[in-house]
């Protein structure tokens, strides 16, 4: 299948027609007025939100600083500020325990329903009780992050290690391995396409778990602004929110992982099938 | 990987016990014990247990109460019905349209990458959109249920149909079927495993944004009530609510979601690569 | 077992004779009896007792050259010479070209091929082989088992293969070790006295010498198999 084809193109020409036909009404609708502007905010509203959110913003450098004013850069960077430190400390403790529980029959036994039940009560569930333990703010919208990170890329790293075919332990004993280097170099690799999974997984709910924190119990970030602006009725930054959340998603998704996960499926002779 | 019935059903009674006992059954009981008697132990040991970490007891004492005044059952039965009103509905719209866009190669290339852009706004970013359109009412919780359940399993279908391998269809062709028997005969059963395993996503995702509805949007149910009695400084409530959640999810998941599809899988999987 | 002898274990399924291997392979514990290597107890799994399995236990991540060196990558061999002597294994089995393929590029009987050159290149004292060529086709088998021959012949290492193919085990083995059902017990040892380097399939099947050894292990396992 060629990357850069004829059928890519066609593809991508295809599949922005759904965009422009919506476009399009969203446009005819600030000029018909079918909606109220305050139901259907008209797009160049949507558009000047960014300028007016940035409005105190003294440069490029403050935004990236968290410079008050940044309004919307804030915002974001709060966000993505979170998910990122949900990862750094989430993704290594999911994967380890993940590890161990997957080579401890035992211990996997004993682990496994607490993650499932950990799973069970979603993200935002936990938010009431994280409020009564952190109060509102960061700590609450970090915490209920780092739960449905570590619960799924834990889960995920114990099937994949569970699946590893125990033979492969063999062969490599059989070379003189000692215990370190047969999960590294054996069960680690191994459940490398789950632990993959998990990450793409962890990192959608989390994601969305994410901004249900915030519009419950955050005091920043993307979902935070989304709550405030509807409160104030300001649709127009409502949608711009929304939108943002998807493009960011999007980007994320599709240029990161997605392929990371098909690299590493494909790398094993497995079939790559979108999750 | 297929199943065989057994049909001594006293004989399959025991076995499952054994099963239960031999694959982590001794190892799930004893975690139980333990995570209760570490919860008991260290709310006994913080101060303030009752507006911290409430111990299993009085989480258990608070249920009775609500039970007694038969709020708790209210409160349940108005999220599952959200719940299962508003996911059968979208799923019932969400299927017919991923089945009809996939039919043609060019219009499925053409909404492939909408549905997945509106897949991945979660429900729950649009419920500040959707209150500004319809204030806290029912509505607002069903629309967004409606339209987390729909994206999912349009989506799965979508892909379910594509890859319905060619040459099922083309053998239909080559007897002569008409259009409308190809999709009944190939295309439908072909999606019938994606069907399976998109309505238990799109029933997952709808099951958190119930949750979150009722918080944001004030509705009476389960979710508002762990968010209202957080704020009155119930936190037994909370606790009680959350592994009300967690049970509600586990029960509806591993015995109705997860067998539906395996057997879904297993019957009209053949037809699947 | 003597240095530089070839082994069979043969008998019906279910005897005992994968047990037996994953034991001298230090990968099952054992009540009574001993296990020596060179007059050193066997405590566990180890590099001086290479084993090919029956299933492709080779690592599906990794290519063929890796995969075959390594052993010497965990016994801390240095680059330069790991990929010297891989090179030399991945010739020995044939397999010249394919170093940089992935295993799920190869077929059932060239994974077999990496298996054993994984197994060599590491150097172990004795090679184990579990049924390795029971998962591949007839023909496959047939040239696999004129390969080990040769590659016996050349590397002269002691080997041990364990199987319940008669043909087989009457080929391969300098000595055959024959052993009831379950529970299994050594029945009788059989000696083919046919030099390595007259085995091929072809002159064989023609030598009465052979037929006639081959017809006494089969009948030794028939036997076993027929008392129900």
């Amino acid at each position: 299948m060629t990357r850069f084809g004829r059928g890519r193109l066609r593809r991508i020409l295809l599949g922005a027609i759904p965009f422009l036909v919506l476009g399009t009404l969203w446009q005819m609708n600030a000029v018909y007025r079918w909606l109220a502007p305050i139901h259907m905010p008209p797009p160049a509203s949507v558009w000047s939100a960014i300028f007016t959110l940035q409005e105190g913003c003294p440069g490029l450098l403050d935004a990236l600083r968290q410079g008050s004013g940044c309004l919307l850069t804030n915002h974001i960077l709060s966000s993505m500020g979170r998910v990122a430190l949900s990862l750094v400390v989430g993704l290594p403790l999911g994967i380890a325990f993940g590890v161990l529980a997957g080579i401890h029959r035992r211990l996997g036994n004993a682990l496994e329903p607490v993650g499932v039940f950990a799973n069970a009560i979603s993200g935002i569930a936990w938010v009431p009780l994280a409020i009564v333990w952190f109060g509102v703010g960061w700590r609450t919208t970090l915490f209920i992050l780092l739960n449905t990170v570590f619960w799924l890329v834990f889960f995920n790293t114990l099937l994949g290690v569970r699946g590893v075919p125990r033979v492969y332990e063999h062969g490599v004993l059989a070379l003189g391995a000692t215990r370190w280097k047969v999960i590294t170099q054996v069960y680690v690799p191994g459940a490398l396409p789950s632990i993959v999974t998990g990450i793409r997984m962890s990192m959608g709910f989390g994601w969305r778990a994410l901004i249900a924190a915030e519009m419950i119990g955050g005091d920043r970030g993307l979902g935070f602004m989304l709550f405030v602006s509807a409160q104030e009725y300001k649709t127009e930054e409502v949608f711009l929110g929304v939108l943002v959340i998807a493009v960011i998603w999007m980007l994320t998704d599709r240029a990161c992982l997605v392929p990371l996960e098909r690299w590493t499926i494909e790398r094993w002779g497995l079939v790559w099938r979108p999750s | 990987m297929s199943s065989i019935s057994v049909a001594r059903p006293d004989l399959l009674r025991s076995a499952r016990a054994r099963r239960f006992w031999r694959h982590g059954g001794l190892e799930l009981a004893l975690v139980t014990l333990l995570a209760l008697a570490l919860w008991t132990a260290i709310s006994a040991s913080i101060a303030r247990p009752d507006r911290y970490l409430p111990s299993p007891v009085s989480v258990l004492d608070s249920s009775r109460d609500l039970l007694w005044k038969g709020i708790l059952p209210n409160y349940l039965g108005q999220t599952l019905w959200r719940l299962v009103t508003g996911s059968l509905i979208g799923i019932a719209l969400g299927i017919p349209f991923g089945i009809l866009v996939g039919l043609n190669r060019t219009v499925s290339e053409m909404c492939y990458p909408i549905l997945n852009f509106f897949q991945s706004i979660s429900g729950i970013a649009l419920l500040p959109i959707v209150m500004i359109w319809w204030g806290t009412t029912e509505k607002t919780v069903f629309v967004v249920v409606l339209y987390t359940c729909f994206f999912p399993i349009a989506f799965n279908v979508l892909t379910g149909v594509r890859s319905t391998p060619r040459i099922y269809v083309n053998a239909l062709r080559t007897l002569g079927a008409s259009r409308l028997r190809i999709v009944r005969d190939v295309l439908l059963p072909g999606a019938m495993p994606s069907i399976a395993t998109g309505a238990r996503l799109s029933i997952g995702y709808a099951w958190r944004a119930v949750i979150a509805g009722e918080m944001l949007a004030g509705r009476r149910g389960i979710g508002w009530m762990i968010f209202s009695a957080q704020q009155v400084d119930r936190t037994a409530q909370v606790v009680l609510g959350m592994a009300l959640i967690g049970v509600l999810w586990i029960l509806l998941d591993r015995y109705v979601l997860r067998p539906i599809e395996s057997d879904t899988i297993q019957r009209w999987g053949l037809v699947q690569r | 077992m003597y240095d530089g002898e070839f082994a069979a274990v043969v008998g019906p399924s279910g005897c005992g004779k994968t047990t037996l291997l994953n034991i001298l392979a230090g990968l099952l514990p054992y009540r009574h009896g001993t296990v020596q290597v060179d007059g050193v107890p066997v405590k566990g799994p180890g590099s001086d007792r290479g084993v090919v399995f029956q299933e492709h236990a080779i690592l599906p991540w990794r290519t063929v050259a890796r995969n075959i060196g390594h052993g010497l990558e965990l016994q801390g061999v240095p680059r330069q010479e790991r990929r010297r002597r891989v090179r030399e294994f991945v010739e020995l089995v044939g397999l010249a070209g394919f170093e940089e393929r992935y295993p799920h590029e190869l077929s059932g009987g060239m994974k077999q091929r990496v298996a054993l050159a994984r197994t060599l290149c590491a150097n172990p004292v004795i090679m184990l082989m579990d049924e390795p060529f029971a998962a591949v086709d007839a023909q496959t088998r047939i040239t696999l088992q004129e390969e080990l021959n040769r590659i016996a012949i050349a590397t002269r290492k002691t080997i041990l293969l364990v199987t319940h193919n008669v043909d087989e085990a009457a080929f391969l083995g300098d000595r055959c070790f024959v052993f009831t059902r379950r529970p299994g017990r050594l029945k009788a040892t059989v000696t083919i006295h046919i030099p390595r380097d007259r085995r091929i399939w072809k002159e064989v099947v023609a030598d009465p010498a052979f037929t006639a050894r081959r017809d006494e292990i089969l009948e030794l396992v028939r036997a076993e198999v027929r008392v129900e």
